[in-house]
């Protein structure tokens, strides 16, 4: 099986999980703007990080055979310095609209204050004059609450609700944004917020309508492999396999394909990988024999 | 070729005969915008919108077009740009021919805020822009990244290294593409550029290679020339004879050929061809005997260095 995890931290992951990745099938990923578990000082801090996004780590997801594309934002913790945080909304139409960019995000709340809410309300407003999709965090505390702030805040924006994807759900917010009309993700966490067997509760409750699992696999503990390890429980619950493609495929390229900027006829394609061609072994590939074409392994062990 | 014979002339040339008319609208009202002094903001964005409007498709140059833009600019070779490199440049030009300075704050800072397709293009327009010496330093960087597309934007078939480089950026740029696999013999005036310092600084990486064990890259001999000296000559023979892969063997033979004709005739080449049974090495020996072995020889060998498995 081949899947799309649309929202992974590939910064803060090795090239050992990029080629665990592709191993397991994972062929696309979105790659949105966070916080670096620390908050950042300077304006040029986040120039660099986004510029890395667009670049860099395009680049090395691209030599596993790994589609990257990104989601430009200022996120909700270092929307509370003020100062710095205008600063950035003022240098991120220059990375929002470049190629590959298929979302603003991951924004919204953290602790849900005005500093933030006045961030969110900035980037929704900017993201709707340019055709945006937008990517929403939503909040570890409070987070029902933050849920249906999102979305009123985003409804408030005048942003068409089918390009807004919310993220970091559970069992307990998922009504919620389904009867907004929004997309619903879940992050699959080893510890917090979502596990494999819990997913599959969901799935089977709500169907596949605009459902969409990710890993959000960063520098915390996380599973890069969440996407194909979920989709391996599902089928071995006895989900409909069409259901496992839509929640792990189709409904992200859907979702963030509205962007314009996925080449769906590239993606559907089967990867092909010369890492001999473009690559560099004193950068990424240190010595190691590169991965030359040819069709990839898929399928991961739960 | 007349109105063809400046870089702006030619790109906007090349553009007209290409563009679809979506595209041709975009290239129009975004020139018309900086000449009506967008600022830095709106420039870099201007960049980053023409992925929305042009292709990244070959640009495939007439060979009229590729004499047309080696006239204007001696050793510009567009032959392997893309059409939205093209538009990327145009805009380039456009932008400095705004300002006394040639617009240079405007390109610097596009550079400050690029991604990997802008990159390719902004080091591609580099050579063509006024006085182009102000961006050394900002080529030299170019040479000094790991991603290939980008190093090739910056060092290949472009005049930029060898007319405006310092000794060591050049020297760093030519064994720097050896060490990321790229084209060498893309490298415009290397043969024009090589000196003693330059050979033993490839004679030291073939040494280290075999140290570890490792091929070396075929390329590499590119860069002896005729200053190859003693040590040289002795490095290429021990590649020749050795038991390495077919293309490492047949570039030490081109090697050899470069090196200085008293050097050369001591290698016996004509001798070896007769007695080689493999067809590219005795092609390689007969090729070195005549003495014409220019950089262009080594094209094929420009894939990746084979890996000991």
């Amino acid at each position: 099986m081949r899947f799309f995890d649309p929202h992974i931290h590939c910064t803060s992951r090795t090239t050992d999980d990029l080629e665990a990745m592709a191993a397991a099938g994972v062929r696309a990923v979105v790659e949105p703007a966070f916080w670096l578990g620390q908050p950042r000082t300077t304006l040029g801090s986040f120039i660099d990080y986004f510029s890395a996004l667009v670049g860099w780590e395009r680049f090395r997801a691209s030599q596993f055979g790994i589609a990257h594309y990104c989601a430009i934002g200022l996120n909700s913790k270092e929307a509370n310095n003020e100062g710095l945080a205008r600063e950035v909304l003022e240098i991120l139409p220059r990375f929002a609209l470049k190629e590959g960019v298929v979302a603003i995000g991951e924004i919204g709340y953290d602790e849900i204050t005005q500093a933030e809410e006045r961030a969110y309300q900035w980037q929704l407003d900017f993201a709707q004059k340019n055709d945006m999709v937008v990517m929403v965090h939503s909040p570890h505390r409070d987070k029902k609450h933050g849920i249906r702030r999102s979305l009123a805040v985003a409804q408030e924006c005048k942003l068409p609700l089918h390009k807004l994807v919310i993220d970091h759900n559970n069992e307990e917010t998922v009504q919620d944004v389904l009867d907004a009309g929004a997309w619903a993700a879940f992050t699959i966490y080893p510890f917090t917020k979502m596990g494999s067997e819990r997913m599959v509760e969901i799935l089977k409750k709500y169907g596949p309508e605009r459902l969409i699992v990710d890993s959000s696999a960063d520098w915390g503990v996380s599973d890069p492999l969440a996407v194909p390890r979920t989709a391996a429980l599902m089928l071995k619950q006895g989900i409909d396999p069409e259901w496992v493609r839509r929640v792990t495929w189709q409904n992200a390229l859907d979702a963030y394909g509205q962007s314009g900027q996925i080449d769906v006829e590239q993606l559907e394609k089967s990867p092909q990988i010369d890492q001999s061609k473009l690559f560099n072994d004193n950068s990424v590939l240190r010595g190691q024999a590169p991965r030359v074409p040819g069709p990839q392994p898929s399928g991961v062990p739960n | 070729m007349t109105g063809m014979n400046t870089p702006v002339a030619w790109v906007a040339g090349a553009l007209d005969s290409r563009l679809a008319p979506k595209a041709r609208e975009f290239q129009t009202r975004a020139r018309q915008e900086l000449r009506s002094g967008a600022d830095d903001t709106r420039f870099s964005g201007l960049i980053s919108l023409a992925s929305r409007y042009v292709g990244a498709v070959p640009l495939a140059p007439s060979a009229a077009e590729l004499t047309a833009a080696a006239t204007a600019v001696p050793g510009w070779n567009p032959q392997r740009w893309t059409l939205r490199e093209c538009s990327r440049v145009d805009l380039v030009l456009t932008r400095s021919q705004q300002d006394s300075e040639g617009g240079i704050h405007a390109i610097e800072s596009a550079f400050a805020f690029a991604d990997m397709g802008e990159l390719c293009a902004l080091y591609r327009s580099l050579a063509l822009l006024p006085r182009p010496e102000r961006f050394a330093a900002r080529a030299a960087e170019g040479a000094r990244t790991n991603i290939r597309a980008v190093f090739e934007a910056a060092i290949c078939d472009t005049p930029f290294p060898v007319r405006y480089f310092d000794d060591v950026a050049w020297r760093q740029c030519v064994v720097k593409a050896l060490f990321i696999e790229a084209p060498l013999w893309r490298v415009v005036g290397l043969d024009e550029r090589l000196d003693a310092e330059l050979a033993r600084m490839a004679l030291d990486l073939a040494e280290e290679r075999h140290s570890a064990g490792r091929h070396v890259n075929p390329q590499l001999w590119l860069c002896l020339g005729p200053h190859g000296g003693e040590r040289g000559f002795a490095a290429l023979l021990r590649e020749l004879e050795g038991d390495g892969p077919v293309d490492c063997r047949a570039a030490a033979a081109l090697g050899l050929g470069r090196l200085d004709a008293k050097t050369r005739a001591r290698a016996e080449l004509a001798t070896r061809a007769a007695r080689e049974s493999d067809g590219t090495i005795r092609s390689a020996l007969l090729l070195a005997q005549s003495g014409a072995v220019t950089q262009q020889a080594f094209q094929s060998f420009d894939g990746p260095v084979p890996k000991v498995v």
